[in-house]
């Protein structure tokens, strides 16, 4: 079986630390490749199947250039992980280098929010939400501080890409052993979900992988949150409702993440890696 | 998403897909026939508000704060990187499947018209290409088009940007197919061709149907058909000249320790300063062109002479210092000033001699230089007839123009907007050896289907497994850790085989080939095969982190090389 690989943009700075901490403890769980980039540029490209996204990094990327190296394989190997770096062999423009985009997750950092860096990585802002959008990977947002994930929880609201996500809740607890318990924000009936589940034959897996099923009928987003076990990776699915909503009444990815502490693992609509 | 965002699913385009890119095509045309006029009547406003100032001793700093502006709104507003952008599309359409940023449908157009509208040597039609090819590019990403449907649209934009900013939808199609896409096939000429008359269609209803540059009609003899090689050697050394002009000063401007924004204005007021005394340097300079092509430029020869060498240096300190802009349109003036001043060097030498107009050989020089600099002898010849409306002079045009351009290869093989590329191997134009094997990933070829073997396994055990298994190479993993150790071929178990005492004493780690060379994921498959060949070996195993995961085979990758030149080359 091919070997997964994380894509990490290393930020020499105690935040980057914990981000990278978190790197190397989720790709030890799933087995993966722990794959670094360390900037010397301001700003990167992706170029993905169908979009390009270029990524503007906050100046904390570049600082101290000579020991970020140094300090990345420290911690990585302190986590018990043996890094691989990515130096960019193509540029658009002499300062733009090109990010190869062939991965099978990619981390961002969870910054404490400010409004300049809802253009630069660390924010649910429109940067990370176009890679999630474009990508064919799925994002980890990682914990502010490193955190240790023993269990896993999907949001699973029936959507195209809750199933996406389901089906890498089954992928990653097939691999690391955790148990899984889906959370639902009830839309509809139980029933109604139930069939959904059996229609896209997912039914048997569910049986055999899925520890608890937490329904939710009543209360609002944050009494549903609450019971979001503290040490969960929880995946869902990304939220595409566009920017004038988004702008009107706010991204619910955003107050996910704003209300819960853990890393979460996001998947876009152009997710195909499972099923 | 609604069905009639995919036009690809409407019954109509379902019969053939050339009808869709024909329709997107005229769409692409329509809008970078827009971008163009929209600058040009930018620029225009802005030369003329600024035109009330100019006769003021400190007006050189009118070229230096609109490069800073320009700098400034590109690096920090954009976020984009400076230049002209020319090289920019042709680096997608080669690696990318033309895909371009949505912020380059505007940005070049904003930046370029502070330059340019400033007073900065440079020329408004490359940016108009980049905003043009941004177009078609993201039109295709919001329709979902493949990647060689948005390559055509790309063709597209910055055909229909050509066309509407001269005026000329033939120059717009032979400037796509020979400098930005390198290929014309039966598919994507047609679209190209639709855009190009799109955007032209556009130019003439917003501004008119003139010719850019009209002139009285020369009468050409056989004299000035020979003479014209002249224009050809001048206008190549002219084109080497600014080439090399515009690559220093880029260097020059990169040691200097300052942000890029004071660069480009310290570039900015040094033109500034030139243009104080020889004010036909500053801007695009098509007035000067007009004049000179009309035979109505008055100056003599050696202002001539001097003004063309300003030109190149006014255009390599704007453009080499961090201002936006394009070179067609210096191209333009400088060639049009080594054809005026050759034409007074032979007046002066041969005064009994009946020469042609001079405005004939300014014309020519244009051709010449335009050839030259993009080494695009088609574009050159056609550009000139359709913008000067000469097609009595097409026979030294094209003399001119294919000389030129046969120069400037000889001393320089790549052209000025694919030097940079060709030098880091990033020009993949189709069909090409270096194109294929670029369009093909290691992901793609690797043979996943290997049955990794223990090295602490016994040949008995070893041997059972071979009797199962179809292929000859098997890669050896460390019981523990699982770390990759080595290689284990069927030749390697050969001189055991027989020996049936040996099955249980002989372990695969005792036999395996330890030195085994690797290939990484991301590795470069030329690089690879160059590696193969210098090794002779037919297969390697690919290893990531010290863990197998596939083999890569010279079988697997002709097999698929084959499939993709197919794909590049059947339309």
């Amino acid at each position: 079986m091919m070997i997964s690989r994380l894509l990490h943009i290393f930020q020499n700075t105690p935040l980057g630390r914990e981000t990278l901490l978190q790197a190397a403890y989720f790709t030890k769980k799933l087995r993966a490749s722990l794959t670094i980039y360390i900037p010397r540029h301001i700003k990167f490209l992706m170029y993905f199947d169908n979009d390009v996204v270029q990524v503007d990094l906050d100046h904390s990327y570049l600082v101290s250039p000579d020991t970020a190296h140094d300090h990345a394989v420290e911690i990585a190997r302190e986590a018990g992980v043996e890094p691989s770096f990515i130096e960019p062999k193509h540029f658009t423009a002499s300062a733009l280098p090109d990010i190869p985009t062939d991965f099978d997750y990619m981390i961002c950092p969870r910054s404490i929010s400010n409004l300049s860096s809802k253009l630069g990585l660390g924010y649910i802002g429109p940067k990370v939400q176009s890679i999630i959008n474009t990508a064919n990977f799925p994002v980890l947002i990682a914990s502010h501080v490193y955190k240790p994930w023993k269990n896993i929880v999907v949001f699973f609201g029936g959507s195209a890409n809750a199933f996406n996500a389901l089906k890498l809740g089954f992928l990653i607890q097939n691999i690391t052993n955790f148990p899984l318990t889906l959370f639902t924000y009830a839309e509809t009936s139980f029933e109604a979900y139930q069939k959904e589940i059996a229609d896209q034959g997912v039914e048997d897996e569910l049986g055999l992988r899925v520890e608890d099923w937490q329904f939710f009928e009543s209360g609002n987003l944050t009494d549903y949150l609450y019971n979001v076990p503290h040490d969960a990776l929880v995946i869902l699915g990304a939220f595409n409702h566009g920017l004038i909503r988004d702008i009107m009444f706010g991204n619910k990815l955003e107050k996910i993440q704003t209300s819960i502490t853990n890393n979460l693992l996001i998947v876009g609509s152009r997710y195909s890696a499972v099923g | 998403m609604k069905p009639w965002i995919y036009p690809a699913q409407w019954a109509l385009f379902k019969m053939d897909d050339r009808l869709l890119m024909m329709f997107i095509g005229a769409i692409v045309g329509t809008c970078s026939g827009f971008a163009a006029v929209v600058l040009n009547h930018s620029l225009l406003f802005l030369l003329e508000w600024l035109s009330q100032w100019r006769q003021h001793w400190w007006a050189f700093i009118l070229p230096a704060i609109g490069a800073a502006l320009s700098s400034l709104f590109l690096e920090k507003v954009v976020k984009e990187g400076a230049g002209h952008g020319v090289p920019e599309v042709i680096y997608s359409v080669s690696r990318y499947g033309g895909l371009l940023r949505l912020r380059s449908t505007f940005s070049r157009l904003v930046s370029s018209c502070l330059t340019i509208g400033s007073g900065g040597s440079a020329g408004p039609e490359a940016p108009v290409v980049m905003s043009g090819s941004a177009i078609g590019s993201n039109i295709a990403r919001f329709f979902s088009l493949n990647d060689r449907q948005r390559v055509t649209l790309v063709g597209c934009g910055a055909a229909g940007a050509i066309s509407s900013i001269f005026n000329a939808p033939i120059a717009g199609i032979v400037f796509t197919v020979e400098v930005i896409l390198g290929e014309w096939t039966a598919l994507n000429i047609i679209p190209i061709a639709i855009a190009a008359v799109a955007g032209t269609e556009i130019s003439r209803a917003l501004q008119g149907n003139q010719i850019v540059f009209s002139h009285k009609v020369f009468a050409i003899d056989m004299g000035d058909i020979i003479a014209s090689i002249g224009v050809a050697v001048f206008t190549a050394a002219a084109a080497i000249l600014l080439t090399h002009g515009l690559r220093s000063m880029h260097k020059i401007s990169g040691k200097v320790r300052a942000p890029m924004w004071i660069r480009a204005a310290i570039g900015g007021s040094m033109v500034g300063i030139i243009g104080l005394s020889l004010p036909v340097v500053l801007g695009e300079g098509y007035h000067s062109v007009h004049t000179m092509i009309e035979g109505n430029f008055s100056s003599g020869l050696a202002f001539v002479a001097i003004a063309c060498l300003a030109k190149i240096i006014a255009t390599s300190l704007t453009l080499g210092w961090g201002g936006s802009g394009g070179i067609f349109a210096p191209c333009l003036v400088i060639g049009s000033l080594v054809g005026l001043a050759y034409h007074r060097a032979l007046s002066m030498l041969w005064p009994s001699a009946d020469w042609v107009n001079e405005g004939c050989f300014a014309l020519l020089g244009m051709a010449g230089l335009i050839s030259g600099m993009l080494q695009a002898p088609l574009t050159g010849i056609f550009l000139i007839v359709e913008i000067t409306g000469g097609y009595a002079v097409i026979l030294p045009l094209i003399m001119v123009s294919a000389i030129s351009a046969t120069l400037c290869h000889y001393i320089e093989p790549s052209s000025f907007y694919l030097k940079e590329l060709v030098d880091r191997g990033h020009l993949l134009r189709p069909g090409t050896d270096a194109r294929v094997l670029s369009d093909l990933s290691i992901k793609e070829l690797l043979e996943t289907d290997c049955v990794c073997v223990s090295q602490n396994m016994s040949l008995r055990d070893f041997v059972k497994i071979v009797e199962n298994s179809r292929r000859n190479y098997y890669p050896v993993e460390n019981d523990e850790t699982g770390e990759f150790v080595g290689m284990l071929h069927l030749d390697d178990i050969r001189p055991y085989l027989f020996n049936r005492m040996l099955y249980d004493a002989v372990l695969v780690g005792q036999i395996m080939n330890p030195h085994v060379a690797t290939v990484l994921p991301d590795e470069d498959l030329s690089k690879i095969l160059r590696k193969m060949d210098s090794q002779r070996l037919f297969s390697m195993p690919v290893v990531v982190n010290n863990r197998f995961v596939g083999m890569i085979s010279k079988a697997t990758l002709l097999d698929k090389y084959r499939k993709e030149l197919m794909v590049q080359t059947s339309f």
